[in-house]
């Protein structure tokens, strides 16, 4: 494995990812992937499709065990502890490590309860579900558009607004990491410039992990680039590094569109 | 061009109304045919329906009267109140007791169960749903009255009523918490949901219109089952003291009274009895459809 990456102390790293495989009935997902992150960072994951990008994230907070016939082998460790290891529950792992999906999944509640939703999951107070659902709609870009009804059905909302909204579900419950898995496929240019800008903005507090397969958004949005091909990682480093100058033959075919 | 006529306008594969082959001609008939035929079949299947209801309707009505459906006389032979207050108590029970094992069998076989466990449960269901009402009857004859010891009582129509309502509410309940839009499960787990959580804060919310609509269907069913409850009771013209007093049923009650010679009053106790059996199952089925439409209309932009 190639990486352009110069060493920082280990101390800082938040998540560390350490010889990762996946298998599905005998066949190879994801190849050894080593990779770390580090606060304020927002790392793209790229590649092609099916190179495993999706399976990746979701392997970061324990959501491949959902989908039954993955075999996962390795180590990801979350602050020095491996979350694969005996007797860490995964419900516990995706409350410090949350997810927004491809396509915007509320729930059919208000905005409000679709906000506190997983404060709810863990009995918090009143008064603290009310703040931490103003900060996280805040936080989200959705505040302005949704305070005057906070209790509209959030299936009221337009697709870039559900989208935020899932962002702002996500944020609420206070993660260190957030797993964005191609949060922009479904919606429209406009909307889409939104949620970035929200991503953008959310990379000083949280380390966020986006999957996309537009090159485009990655070079507008991250400031690190992971490049992923049939399951292994091809490369990883500096955004501006990546994509004018990619070491390999492989991510330079990907970056210019010129992949076969 | 002018064209000279219609019929050399239709030769032109430029037009609208040309046909390319004889079958296309053949299949656009055919469709205008079943457009037709449909709307007629509708009539075929409403006229017995109807023609029920009218029959009915007009045996029991001109003696149908606000005394004979409240009094509870003890000779029955003039009156319908026992029999009501019976039938609403067995099928609230049994109700309770079908709703209870439906929907748990449901959401565990749902949620829980292997896909080939669930399989077989499933047809399990389906199978129950399959057999004649009276084999019921008979298996809660020999399990309930004879094999418990409760004799032909209350309480085992009550149970084998609830054993013949079950199916229908576990089949709606799985088939709703199986259709809760994956992203949507994916979504609940991702922000931190245990199973429980799920199933309550995310899942019941969004199965739960289906399951109600599978619970009124179950009733529907079960107010106009007659096998398991005449085999597993005996017809009583007093309301039940015990669980396992003996019982009356609308059903039951009409099936005893036709048995009656020609001219019986018992005769237009049952033309009542059956005219009221026809308004409550229409009733139901309604409540099932403003149920099913209000759904819809709530999850609109869920299954985008």
């Amino acid at each position: 494995m190639m990486t352009t990456e110069t060493s920082t102390p280990a101390q800082d790293v938040v998540m560390s990812v350490q010889h990762l495989n996946v298998l599905a009935a005998g066949k190879k997902i994801l190849d050894d992937v080593s990779i770390d992150f580090r606060p304020r960072s927002l790392t793209a994951v790229i590649g092609p499709s099916g190179c495993g990008k999706t399976t990746f994230i979701r392997c970061l907070n324990r959501m491949v065990e959902i989908t039954p016939g993955l075999k996962v082998d390795g180590t990801v460790l979350y602050l020095g502890q491996d979350i694969y290891a005996p007797g860490v529950n995964p419900v516990l792992v995706r409350r410090r490590v949350g997810m927004v999906f491809q396509r915007p999944t509320v729930f059919p509640m208000s905005v409000f309860e679709n906000v506190a939703f997983g404060l709810r999951l863990v009995h918090t107070e009143e008064g603290e579900i009310d703040q931490q659902v103003t900060e996280a709609l805040t936080r989200a870009g959705l505040w302005e558009e949704v305070k005057g009804d906070l209790d509209r059905s959030a299936l009221s909302l337009s697709g870039g607004q559900q989208q935020r909204l899932c962002i702002a579900r996500a944020l609420a419950v206070r993660p260190r990491i957030i797993l964005l898995d191609e949060p922009t496929s479904a919606l429209d240019p406009m909307a889409t410039q939104r949620v970035e800008a929200t991503m953008q903005r959310l990379k000083e507090d949280f380390i966020l992990i986006l999957v996309t397969h537009n090159v485009g958004q990655a070079a507008r949005v991250s400031d690190r680039v992971a490049f992923l091909h049939s399951g292994r990682l091809i490369e990883v480093g500096d955004t501006a590094a990546i994509l004018e100058r990619p070491r390999d033959p492989l991510t330079e075919q990907f970056i210019t569109g010129r992949f076969t | 061009m002018v064209l000279a006529n219609a019929s050399e306008a239709r030769r032109s594969p430029e037009d609208i109304l040309y046909q390319e082959s004889l079958r296309t001609k053949w299949r656009l008939g055919f469709d205008r045919v079943i457009g037709w035929l449909l709307p007629l079949l509708f009539i075929v299947a409403i006229l017995p329906i109807a023609d029920l209801v009218y029959y009915v309707g007009s045996r029991a009505l001109p003696t149908l009267t606000f005394q004979v459906l409240t009094s509870t006389s003890l000779t029955q032979t003039d009156a319908l109140g026992v029999p009501i207050v019976s039938t609403a108590e067995i099928m609230v029970f049994a109700t309770l007791l079908a709703v209870a094992f439906g929907i748990f069998g449901g959401v565990a076989t749902a949620e829980y169960l292997s896909e080939r466990m669930a399989g077989w449960v499933r047809m399990t269901a389906n199978l129950l749903v399959g057999l004649p009402s009276v084999t019921l009857g008979y298996f809660g004859y020999f399990t309930f009255v004879l094999y418990f010891g409760w004799g032909l009582s209350y309480i085992a129509a009550v149970v084998t009523l609830a054993f013949f309502m079950t199916p229908y509410i576990f089949r709606t309940a799985d088939l709703a918490f199986t259709s809760v839009p994956r992203p949507i499960r994916e979504a609940a787990f991702g922000s931190g949901a245990t199973g429980p959580q799920y199933i309550v804060r995310v899942a019941t919310p969004i199965a739960f219109p289906q399951v109600l609509n599978g619970i009124f269907l179950a009733m529907a069913i079960g107010v106009g089952e007659t096998a398991p409850i005449v085999l597993t009771t005996t017809l009583s013209t007093i309301l039940p003291t015990s669980i396992y007093s003996p019982v009356s049923f609308l059903t039951a009650l009409i099936w005893e009274n036709f048995a009656q010679p020609k001219g019986s009053p018992l005769i237009d106790l049952a033309f009542q009895a059956a005219f009221l059996l026809i308004i409550t199952v229409i009733a139901l089925n309604i409540v099932v459809r403003l149920i099913s439409y209000n759904f819809q209309k709530r999850i609109q932009g869920l299954y985008q």
